[in-house]
């Protein structure tokens, strides 16, 4: 019972009150856990009961197997002293007997094992030029006091000598001691100092290089921000230009198809060159730059989703368009029995899609442009007959007219794309706009965009 | 697992302003007191006194190897230490102060105050206690063995360790390496740590300390005409309730050390009260105009304080400002002085270029003299003009001033603290077995 588990008593200690209420067997088996417990309860079981507590339960005491603990004020010697220095300490001492054993913290006590030379030693295999053997001495008596610590050890050694050039002595020594201590070379190979020697002029140079870089003015630094700026736009419009050449090749290779569902999947150059069509979908990146457009964007996108890629060259193709042409783009997509977005979106089809798109822009907008001239040339007609003194102002208004020419030739020539090569350029140049037919063009102008 | 493991050793740092005194353990000394001593000639007495024994105890007095037959009574003179007794004025007291550009001169005076931090204040037996010293980053061997010497044969300490300020700092702060700036009264010290060792060839030191900004505040007040009277010489008199008028004394007995000694304590209280380093660089035209902040003196006065609220404190990053202050001029090759940037800048120049990156970015602030506001910010918008661009400047700084104050010694509270390093104490035993100059190796 859990009253008697939150008091800490023993749990047979109410025999009596067991036999006082026979309980059936099922009992047992629900009561312990509490939720059982509370539903038994509620249909009217057990009554709650109240631990009684027995007088010999009080007179014992509640533990008697505890350890008497004190403290106290002790010496102590630790292992790791060379001389038997006394300290005092408090001890937690457990039933009257002190802990034995080393001092806790002796363990601590660990160091950099230098190795030692003797003095034919040195003669054979460690004698070097730039090195008397007091100074050698000293390197590794320091070395040893101060657990290899260079930096420390350079500051404190007593001719002036550079953190490298110390490192060096001591590598060198204790390798040629390992290599002429070992039995036989095969069995030090592995040790790391025999394999990669301490390299001098590489750690020479380093230092150099960092401290060059850590003492550059603020002038210097600034100037290196910006030229590290100028080469990354550099990279960029150099990457730019380069996809936009790999645009226009892929471009023209796709056939003049229209099919919609292409069975086979297709092996053609794809525009983005390293494409790689999994589920992940990676956010634009920010520098999309609108002249090549998709391609070049998504070439930075090392995966996507191909419908992504379509909406994006979708988009680009026709941001030029203005939303009543893409909605009658659209419209012929469904009058023609072709799905707004393909079915079955696989390289070629996808390809094949946009062409179509492309080439059904190009169709309305020449529908546009033969509707506009053949309203002009009306327009023209009328004109000419009504306004005959008027040639001179035509002219005049020709001039003038003139510069509209080529924003709509312009125009319209981007609407088309790099593929058309129908140019209606040099036709329209030719021709004289009249005067009323401009009021409509600046409307038609409007609608386009 | 916590690393301590108390031995109740004794923590102690004589600086130039105050000695700090207490228990390892703790977190703040038990015993803060002046490092200046009263002392009083008592020229009178000595002549019983055989002038062999006379010649003999001055000599002993400069080694302090001799035993002191008494606590402090000595035939040449009387000294007087601690706050209580240095602020009762007597007459013919000399102030006087152990050191002398950091370095000690005066051993006797060393042994009183070390007796007088031992007896009085923590009411401890040196013989059971082993000792923890502070001493300054740029101690010669000379200066560590004498006071090995001193603790060794006079109070019979059972070990003793000497820490190098420097590294107890950094200890304060839990790092290992850390460039420490420690502006305390005497002096400035700029010392690099690495890996728990000081590196000696990169410390750089300058006599700009708390002290001498007292002293240009001092004078730039005088030199303003205002006179700050020390306490002893005046009363206050009630005339009528509330109201208070000043009774000039006068102790013509008084000395020129002891008024000065009263006179800086008034001025370095406006000091510590109302000084504030500037953001920028001190112009005087540019300070000229600034709003005055008042400060009432003991005597009642209340004077206030302009430009010289930002003048001050830029001395430490300006040392020829000092020479505008009239009656500071004197201080000799103060052109030759660095500011604090300057000083930091050397000294992690001149230390190995590995390790200049972590040492930017662990700047300690430590010492009396830090706790002045702004300083922090200050520094570091200095530095960070002056620093390369690769290392990242931070200057780091306990918000609490009395830790700043006391770094050193709770530093040196946490090393003798800590159970691996009860390894390392230089105990009596090693001192009589190989002599004091094996203190050399064993406190590196």
């Amino acid at each position: 019972m859990d009253a008697k588990d939150i008091l800490g008593l023993p749990k047979n200690s109410f025999p009596v009150i067991q036999e006082k209420k026979p309980r059936p067997p099922r009992d047992s088996q629900r009561r312990p856990d509490g939720v059982h417990r509370e539903v038994y309860a509620l249909t009217g079981g057990m009554a709650p009961l109240m631990p009684t507590i027995e007088v010999s339960h009080l007179k014992r005491k509640p533990t008697v197997d505890k350890e008497k603990i004190s403290w106290q004020w002790l010496p102590f010697t630790s292992s790791a002293r060379t001389d038997n220095l006394q300290l005092y300490h408090w001890v937690r001492v457990v039933n009257r007997v002190p802990p034995t054993g080393d001092y806790s913290f002796a363990k601590y006590n660990k160091s950099v094992e230098v190795l030692k030379y003797t003095d034919e030693e040195y003669e054979k295999h460690l004698a070097d030029p730039m090195w008397t053997k007091e100074e050698t001495d000293q390197l590794f008596d320091l070395c040893e006091r101060f657990d290899l610590r260079f930096v420390v050890i350079a500051d404190r050694f007593p001719t002036s000598r550079s953190v490298e050039e110390l490192k060096n002595r001591y590598y060198s020594v204790t390798r040629a001691l390992i290599v002429a201590r070992a039995p036989s070379p095969a069995d030090v190979s592995g040790h790391p100092l025999v394999k990669e020697p301490f390299n001098l002029a590489h750690e020479i140079e380093r230092k150099r290089a960092l401290s060059s870089v850590l003492s550059q003015t603020k002038q210097q630094e600034r100037r290196e921000a910006e030229i590290l700026a100028e080469a990354k736009r550099i990279m960029e419009s150099r990457m730019a230009s380069k996809s936009s050449e790999e645009v226009e090749l892929p471009v023209t290779s796709i056939d003049n198809g229209g099919s919609e569902k292409a069975a086979a999947p297709g092996e053609s150059i794809s525009p983005s060159a390293n494409n790689n069509p999994s589920s992940s979908n990676v956010a634009p990146p920010a520098a999309a730059i609108d002249t090549t457009s998709t391609p070049a964007s998504l070439r930075m996108l090392r995966v996507y989703l191909r419908t992504h890629a379509l909406e994006q060259m979708v988009q680009a193709v026709s941001s030029t368009a203005g939303m009543r042409t893409i909605k009658r783009v659209d419209q012929t997509l469904q009058d023609l029995g072709v799905h707004v977005k393909p079915k079955v979106p696989t390289k070629s089809v996808c390809a094949e899609h946009l062409e179509l798109r492309k080439e059904i822009l190009t169709l309305l907008n020449l529908q546009k442009q033969l509707q506009n001239k053949e309203a002009e040339v009306s327009a023209n007609r009328e004109t000419s007959f009504t306004e005959a003194p008027g040639t001179p102002k035509r002219s005049y208004r020709g001039d003038v007219d003139r510069p509209f020419i080529p924003d709509s030739v312009g125009f319209g020539g981007e609407r088309v794309g790099k593929r058309d090569h129908k140019r209606k350029a040099p036709g329209r140049t030719m021709d004289a706009p009249p005067s009323p037919p401009q009021s409509k063009r600046p409307r038609k102008l409007k609608t386009s965009d | 697992m916590y690393g301590g493991d108390e031995v109740s050793a004794i923590v102690l740092d004589l600086g130039s302003y105050s000695c700090k005194a207490g228990y390892a353990g703790e977190d703040a000394p038990k015993a803060v007191f002046p490092s200046v001593v009263g002392s009083i000639d008592q020229t009178g007495a000595n002549d019983e006194i055989k002038p062999e024994r006379d010649s003999e105890s001055m000599s002993d007095s400069k080694t302090g190897v001799k035993a002191l037959d008494s606590d402090k009574t000595k035939p040449k003179r009387k000294l007087y230490v601690g706050t209580q007794a240095l602020d009762y004025r007597r007459d013919h007291m000399e102030v006087i102060s152990p050191l002398k550009d950091g370095v000690v001169v005066d051993w006797d005076i060393v042994d009183n105050i070390w007796n007088y931090a031992f007896r009085q204040r923590l009411l401890i037996d040196p013989k059971e206690h082993p000792i923890l010293l502070a001493e300054p980053s740029t101690n010669s061997p000379l200066q560590r063995e004498k006071a090995a010497e001193l603790l060794f044969e006079n109070y019979k300490v059972p070990a003793l360790f000497l820490a190098k300020n420097a590294v107890l700092t950094s200890f304060a702060s839990g790092r290992a390496t850390s460039l420490v700036v420690d502006s305390g009264g005497g002096s400035t010290v700029v010392a690099a740590v690495h890996d728990g060792y000081v590196l000696q060839k990169a410390v750089a030191t300058s006599p700009i300390g708390g002290e001498f900004l007292t002293d240009c505040m001092m004078k730039s007040l005088e030199s303003k005409g205002i006179v700050l009277k020390p306490r002893y010489s005046f009363k206050k008199k009630e005339i009528s309730p509330g109201e208070y008028q000043i009774v000039d004394l006068d102790f013509p007995n008084t000395t020129e050390s002891y008024k000065l000694y009263s006179t800086r304590a008034i001025a370095g209280d406006i000091k510590e009260s109302v000084c504030r380093v500037p953001d920028t660089p001190f112009e005087e035209a540019a300070y000229a105009n600034v709003p005055m902040t008042p400060y009432e003196l003991p005597d009642g006065q209340t004077i206030e304080i302009g430009a010289d609220r930002f003048k001050v404190p830029d001395v430490l990053f300006n040392p020829s400002l000092s020479q505008t202050i009239p009656g500071m001029e004197s201080i000799a090759d103060s052109t030759s002085l660095r500011g604090l940037p300057q000083m930091v800048i050397e000294s992690i120049n001149k230390c190995d270029v590995d390790i200049r990156r972590e040492l930017f970015s662990s700047i300690l602030l430590a010492g009396g003299t830090s706790s002045m506001q702004q300083l922090k910010e200050r520094l570091e918008k200095d530095l960070m003009e002056e620093a390369p661009q690769a290392a990242r400047v931070k200057v780091l700084a306990s918000g609490n001033s009395t830790e700043r104050r006391f770094s050193v010694w709770i530093g040196g509270s946490i090393l003798a603290s800590l159970g691996s390093f009860q390894q390392m104490w230089f105990s009596k035993a090693e001192y009589e077995e190989h002599g004091v100059s094996y203190i050399q190796r064993k406190c590196p």
